[in-house]
């Protein structure tokens, strides 16, 4: 049997109902621009009816909370494009630098040292005995060396800024598995799909997204809200309420930081964010342009001591090295020669220019068209030096080129499935305007059922 | 309810703004350095082409400044030959005029002392130098090649080397440079010193002058043969210039097909691009412009 009495419940229940709408609404409004804040729809649904026998009557609505709208799967793909974009990004950033030191087209780079150096032995073919002529192979020579030798620091320098920040992101990695931690530990003890859970769900997707910036990671989802994160290695980052920090420790004999997890080194097993771009530009791709540019130098010593060996110099005295000779670290390894290349002679006599022992050999010029004509031999991986110089420099483009539009490709994906995420989580002020006139109206109605049901009663106390 | 569309396409739109500002500083980068390529990522391959490139117009360079060196020298050493030609004309008609019967001994002393003039003349010639190097004297440049020594039968010691320097002049190229003083001026056979010093002694005694003559026509036909050594080698050396000269230009034209920008292009690049950027910056002014919560009163 139905009353007014329950009437009147019914339409304040759904006053309750609208308001919580309302609310759900307001609190969709106030972070329309709040950044990782997933709208939330008012979760409504029809009370359970009241079983009369023979009939029931409807109950009204229940409000059951909120529901926070959020796409788990496009949150995981935003991660790891994520990953890969700031991997490429970090790559770039230090691998532009590299290329910066090879800028030819701009006037920077080694191939105008590499000519003038063998110009030089021209002019001295021209003129073998003439001292300035001389003065100016040496010259020459030591502005070659220095080219090189900077080079070599530049190179030494990007690789430091690199490993400076590799540092620097450890930190940052740390701040956010501790973040993480925490909110796993918060969330653990709420209701599951409460306003509150939802709220920090917003927060650790937020922050898990900031740490897929930094570092490739593998995410699980546990049945009590909490996320237990790893690297796709398998590296411990967040279990549950604990954090796993990274530490960093000064390798001896490279003099950059390696990373460390639970006192095991994991440098090389990062395969995305920041941090594995960082560790590529600076274990892989300037160690390998050192290298190359170690062998060019250690070609270029090799050959023109060799052939300076074999001339006589000014004073008929048999020729000596050119420049230092090529002190081999470990057998087959040039590792240092382009920072420690040098000029071993000052003494513009020294240079042999003749290759006619003897008195009055002096003047003949045979040794220096020899030296000058080391520039078209192969004097590094049977490659001219020229040749050997493009085929680095081209590399070292093709390598930013590559990067580069990689970097944008994914850039665009990322755009794409952020415009997805925020066709799904964005808060839209048409839609949530719309749904404000809707609830007001609602809770209007209703009010007018308290009313009319006011009315009623007051009829029925006036008519006893 | 419908499809959702997202109800913020700022971060689209800044992506779009982004990549429009991007081409546009991309070709006004290229406007104003006149480059399309301006560092290795923006065509390794040109770059790669363009160092190449650049040692090839280096040494072009360099034979370009060996043949102008050799040029200067080969025709200073020309002019001195051509100066010991005369001077050998001159001993050839004071011989001419010694061999006449009628002379006597005081008219042929003077005969005497003007080739005696002569051979020292020729020995100066000799002993020329340009910019600090003997021309004369083989590869030992620092040192005067001939020594005027009475105690020899020519009144003449060479004391230089038979030495030739090459220089290149192209790529495997190379030319001699100098011809050495004892192939030019004592010759055996042809000693242009032992001539002059048998003229001047068959004048001094009266006796054999037409055959010392003789011996001086044979020098003189004998230099002005070696003089062909000059013309030939900087005929050689004109060609060899030309052809650099325009290795130069084609190097130059290359280098520019490489790297140089095509004006034109990157002019209109700039306008697609500046176009899409405007375009792109008044749609963001639209956003947000309109909302359901205007109308609501």
């Amino acid at each position: 049997m139905s009353t007014l009495f329950g009437a009147l419940s019914i339409a304040v229940r759904s006053l309750y109902a609208q308001e919580g709408a309302i609310e759900t609404t307001s609190n969709n409004i106030s972070n329309v621009d709040t950044p990782g804040y997933s709208r939330e729809t008012p979760i409504l649904s029809e009370a359970p009816p009241l079983d009369l026998g023979q009939i029931s009557i409807g109950n009204g609505v229940d409000f059951g909370g909120v529901q926070s709208i959020r796409d788990n799967i496009l949150d995981l793909r935003i991660d790891q494009e994520s990953q890969q974009q700031n991997q490429l990004t970090s790559y770039v950033n230090y691998m532009n630098q590299v290329q910066s030191l090879f800028n030819e087209t701009q006037g920077s780079g080694l191939s105008d040292s590499i000519n003038s150096f063998f110009n030089s032995f021209q002019q001295l073919a021209d003129n073998p005995t003439d001292t300035p002529t001389r003065q100016a192979v040496i010259s020459a020579g030591q502005d070659l060396a220095s080219a090189f030798q900077q080079t070599g620091q530049q190179l030494t320098t990007i690789q430091q800024g690199a490993d400076q920040e590799v540092g620097q992101t450890v930190q940052q990695i740390n701040a956010d598995t501790t973040q993480l931690a925490d909110l796993n530990q918060q969330i653990s003890c709420l209701v599951p799909n409460s306003e509150q859970a939802d709220m920090l769900e917003d927060n650790q997707y937020q922050v898990l997204n900031n740490l897929s910036q930094l570092v490739d990671t593998a995410v699980t989802h546990t049945s009590n809200g909490s996320l237990t994160v790893t690297t796709t290695n398998g590296t411990a980052l967040v279990a549950g309420g604990q954090s796993f920090a990274l530490s960093t420790e000064t390798n001896a004999s490279t003099g950059f930081q390696d990373v460390f997890s639970q006192g095991s080194d994991v440098t090389s097993t990062f395969t995305g964010g920041q941090l594995a771009g960082l560790l590529e530009a600076r274990d892989q791709s300037i160690p390998s342009v050192r290298t190359s540019l170690d062998n060019l130098a250690a070609g270029i010593v090799n050959a023109v001591n060799s052939q300076s060996l074999k001339g006589y110099d000014l004073n008929a005295d048999k020729g000596v090295d050119f420049f230092q000779p090529v002190v081999q670290p470990s057998p087959g390894s040039n590792a240092g020669e382009a920072e420690n290349m040098a000029v071993a002679i000052t003494d513009p006599s020294q240079v042999a220019a003749s290759s006619i022992a003897g008195p009055q050999g002096e003047g003949d010029n045979a040794n220096a068209l020899a030296l000058a004509n080391i520039q078209n031999e192969a004097v590094v991986s049977g490659q001219t030096a020229t040749d050997f110089y493009s085929d680095l420099v081209s590399t070292v483009g093709n390598d930013v080129s590559t990067s580069t539009d990689e970097q944008e490709s994914v850039g665009l994906v990322l755009t794409q499935l952020q415009n997805q995420q925020s066709n799904t989580s964005g808060v839209s002020l048409d839609e949530e305007a719309a749904n404000l006139i809707l609830y007001q109206r609602a809770y209007e109605a209703a009010a007018e059922v308290v009313s009319a049901i006011n009315s009623l009663t007051n009829d029925v106390i006036q008519s006893i | 309810m419908g499809i959702r569309i997202n109800p913020n396409p700022m971060a689209d739109l800044l992506t779009g703004i982004g990549l429009d500002q991007q081409q546009a500083n991309q070709a006004i980068q290229e406007l104003s350095t006149g480059k399309k390529v301006n560092q290795p990522s923006d065509d390794p391959a040109a770059v790669a082409g363009l160092i190449v490139n650049n040692a090839q117009t280096s040494q072009v360079n360099a034979y370009l400044s060996n043949i102008s060196t050799l040029q200067d020298s080969l025709q200073e050493a020309d002019s001195n030959l051509n100066s010991v030609v005369t001077s050998l004309t001159q001993a050839i008609s004071l011989g001419t005029e010694g061999a006449n019967g009628t002379l006597n001994q005081t008219d042929r002393n003077a005969l005497v002392q003007q080739v005696n003039g002569i051979q020292q003349q020729i020995l100066d010639y000799a002993n020329q130098s340009f910019e600090g190097n003997y021309l004369f004297a083989g590869t030992a440049v620092n040192t005067a090649p001939f020594v005027a020594d009475p105690s020899s039968t020519s009144g003449v010691n060479y004391v230089g080397n038979s030495g030739v320097n090459s220089v290149e002049i192209g790529d495997g190229q190379t030319v001699p440079a100098n011809l050495p003083g004892n192939q030019l001026f004592t010759a055996s056979g042809s000693d242009v010193f032992q001539a002059l010093t048998d003229l001047s002694s068959a004048l001094s005694s009266g006796s054999n002058v037409p055959a010392a003559e003789t011996e001086v026509q044979n020098a003189f036909n004998y230099i002005s043969a070696q003089r062909s050594f000059y013309g030939s080698t900087l005929d050689r050396l004109n060609t060899a210039s030309s052809f650099l000269n325009q290795e130069t230009t084609q190097l130059a034209q290359e280098q520019n097909n490489l790297v140089g920008v095509d004006m034109a292009t990157a002019a209109s690049q700039l306008t697609q691009a500046e176009t899409a950027l405007n375009g792109a910056m008044a749609a963001g002014g639209k956003i947000s412009q309109t909302s359901l919560l205007n109308y609501l009163t």
